[in-house]
């Protein structure tokens, strides 16, 4: 792992087998993140974007190749032990928000916080602080059903952080989001990683929302094709393909 | 409340129609069950209380065949047997058709002896109560020739009321007056049964005050006995004594056959078929399909929730949970459907009683099957949960994030 690799994917490769064929989603791929790091992947539809999310969100694991996320070899750890990881490091955030709907927007919060060591009233406090992060301290009380598609994704930010993960995962936060919704959740991941500091993750088609991101990594079958600094996010130009 | 029981709840109660119709399905599913069991258990208690210490001498060739008022004291006479009285079914009704109860001819002398450990005497003559009551009623069983003792629900029912002293009308179904008119007895006695077997609707009657108006030809009929009741010493050989009395007549002028009390209790029921058996295979064949229709319910649910499942283990939590989940969902629908049917079976037991109280005696939902009616909704609960959540043990969090559930 290079020395400031906070994520590291090292000759990872994946494939699915469809209608007995084999699919190579990811052929030898090499991916350094750095902490802190808010990344956008990018990549035609069957280019291993939403794949990579999953392995490093330890929702899968690679054929071959090792997957590290803060030192730890995330494609080694037994299965049975996968969710209590994605519990303590990961926080999800998906295009069709997943959130439970018969559970209110503080409940949905709640859930991650359940498998903390902490007590129900710090899990409240917490959950209640990650609600008033997104905004949303007013509608704690309001099922999915009664909320916007942008304020669903808000609290569904405010689940992924809940725990205060190291890392978040968006898989493609703004697909089902018109354009001012799609707005105010790449402000709200832009502070999470600058005044959180949180490592951030992103699959997105929308070169609107990669441009939030400090770096823009594409996909073509299975290869990184294209890293590239941000320079309208960092400030700063580095290309390399 | 927990988050994995809170959650399951508000599935419970997010599908209502679904759920709804689960609930009401096992509602009546339970219903009939404790119903069934109780009719069941009803005829079972007639036959379990029969006394052990008592024997019936019948005719050997049938039932309905009558025997000589002659054989009670020889049977009587009979090494271990302490009392023996005659018993002759009368068939009557009071006032209409609809008001039947069973009446007996019994031994003024006899009866009253036989039956110490069966029932107890709580009212007499001029209103005696306690301890004296039997002793008091005894004697004007002997005394008065139209007594008759009484179940106590002939003095409940607000249909019958008879009381002490009471002088009741029985129109005959077998034995006609010669002038037509009805039977008059006179209540001398009101008895509580100490045996599910005795109903308390019931009247006993002189079985001298039947015979003398057959003979002097007040009456049409024969002069005869039904059966015997014999009561035995405790701890002697009852099937040597049956045995005995049945040798002595052998020679007839009719041959008997004498069995316990419980032999010929059992012989009512298995007479209608095997009406437990039969009872308990409806009971049993509803509970199966139900079982199936909740089954069925729960894995729609579990469908449903797949993607929940994926949101779940993306989370960190572990597979187990969606399947827990399922079984407290599938745990509380059933124990809510088991509860409702349970209090309709409650419910309705009065009801139950009061229109079937005759046929059904002893009709009871007791402990015994409130505790199996709780026990056989948490098992078919915590089956259907587990049927539909075992497969949730499989699924990746990535193919359960996929799917539409």
């Amino acid at each position: 792992m290079s020395q400031d690799s906070y994520i590291q994917l090292k000759s990872v490769s994946k494939k699915y087998s469809r209608g007995g064929e084999d699919l190579i989603v990811l052929d030898q791929l090499d991916l350094n993140i750095p902490d802190g790091d808010y990344a956008a992947l990018m990549g035609p539809s069957g280019s291993g974007k939403t794949t990579i999310l999953n392995l490093v969100g330890g929702l899968d694991v690679p054929d071959s190749g090792t997957v590290t996320v803060a030192e730890t070899e995330v494609s080694s750890i037994p299965t049975r032990q996968l969710p209590a990881w994605r519990a303590r490091h990961v926080g999800f955030v998906f295009q069709s928000f997943n959130l439970l709907p018969v559970l209110t927007a503080h409940e949905n919060v709640m859930l991650p916080l359940q498998l903390t060591p902490l007590s129900a009233a710090e899990r409240k406090k917490q959950a209640d602080f990650a609600l008033e992060i997104v905004g949303l301290s007013d509608r704690a009380g309001h099922r999915p059903s009664q909320l916007s598609g942008g304020q669903e994704q808000r609290v569904a930010i405010a689940r992924a952080i809940a725990t205060d993960p190291d890392v978040i995962i968006a898989d493609e936060p703004t697909g089902d989001l018109d354009r001012n919704s799609a707005d105010e959740i790449l402000e709200l991941l832009n502070r999470l990683n600058e005044e959180l500091g949180k490592t951030i993750l992103m699959v997105t088609h929308d070169p609107a929302a990669a441009s939030n991101a400090r770096r823009i990594l594409k996909l073509d079958k299975g290869h990184l094709v294209s890293d590239e600094i941000n320079r309208q996010a960092s400030g700063q130009t580095q290309g390399e393909a | 409340m927990n988050f994995p029981v809170r959650l399951a709840f508000r599935h419970v109660f997010s599908n209502k129609t679904r759920n709804g119709l689960t609930i009401l399905a096992i509602t009546i599913a339970v219903f009939l069950l404790c119903f069934l069991l109780a009719v069941v258990r009803g005829i079972d208690a007639g036959v379990r209380s029969a006394s052990s210490t008592r024997l019936v001498t019948q005719s050997a060739v049938s039932l309905f065949v009558t025997l000589p008022m002659s054989y009670r004291p020889k049977i009587d006479a009979q090494e271990a047997v302490t009392v023996t009285s005659e018993f002759r079914w009368f068939g009557g009704y009071y006032q209409d058709p609809s008001n039947f109860f069973p009446q007996f001819a019994v031994n003024k002398d006899r009866f009253v002896d036989m039956y110490v450990k069966d029932f107890e005497i709580i009212e007499g003559p001029n209103g005696i109560t306690g301890p004296g009551a039997r002793e008091a009623v005894k004697k004007a069983f002997a005394t008065e020739k139209r007594a008759a003792i009484i179940g106590m629900g002939l003095r409940d029912d607000e249909k019958y009321n008879f009381k002490i002293g009471d002088t009741v009308p029985i129109i005959p179904a077998i034995y006609q007056r010669a002038d037509g008119g009805a039977w008059d007895y006179v209540i001398v006695g009101i008895f509580k049964p100490l045996k599910a077997r005795i109903p308390d609707k019931i009247m006993y009657f002189r079985s001298d005050y039947l015979n003398d108006s057959i003979e002097s030809g007040e009456a049409f009929g024969e002069v005869a006995a039904g059966v015997y009741y014999v009561n035995i010493d405790q701890g002697s050989q009852s099937e040597m004594i049956a045995t005995s009395i049945d040798q002595d007549f052998l020679n007839g002028p009719q041959r008997t056959q004498t069995v316990t009390e419980a032999a010929f209790a059992s012989f009512f029921v298995s007479a209608i078929g095997n009406l437990p058996l039969f009872l308990g295979t409806v009971g049993g064949a509803v509970l199966f399909s139900i079982f199936f229709s909740v089954v069925n319910a729960m894995l729609i649910a579990g469908r449903q929730r797949l993607k929940e499942a994926g949101i779940l283990q993306a989370l960190g939590f572990p597979p187990i949970t969606s399947c827990l989940l399922l079984i407290i969902e599938g745990l509380a629908v059933a124990l809510i459907g088991g509860a409702l049917g349970l209090a309709l079976a409650i419910g309705t037991q009065d009801l139950v009683v009061l229109n079937f109280g005759d046929s059904i005696r002893n009709y009871e939902i007791d402990s015994g099957l409130i505790l199996l009616a709780i026990g056989t909704s948490s098992v078919l609960g915590i089956t259907a949960g587990l049927c539909a959540g075992i497969p949730f043990l499989r699924y990746r969090p990535t193919e359960a994030l996929r799917s539409m559930g």
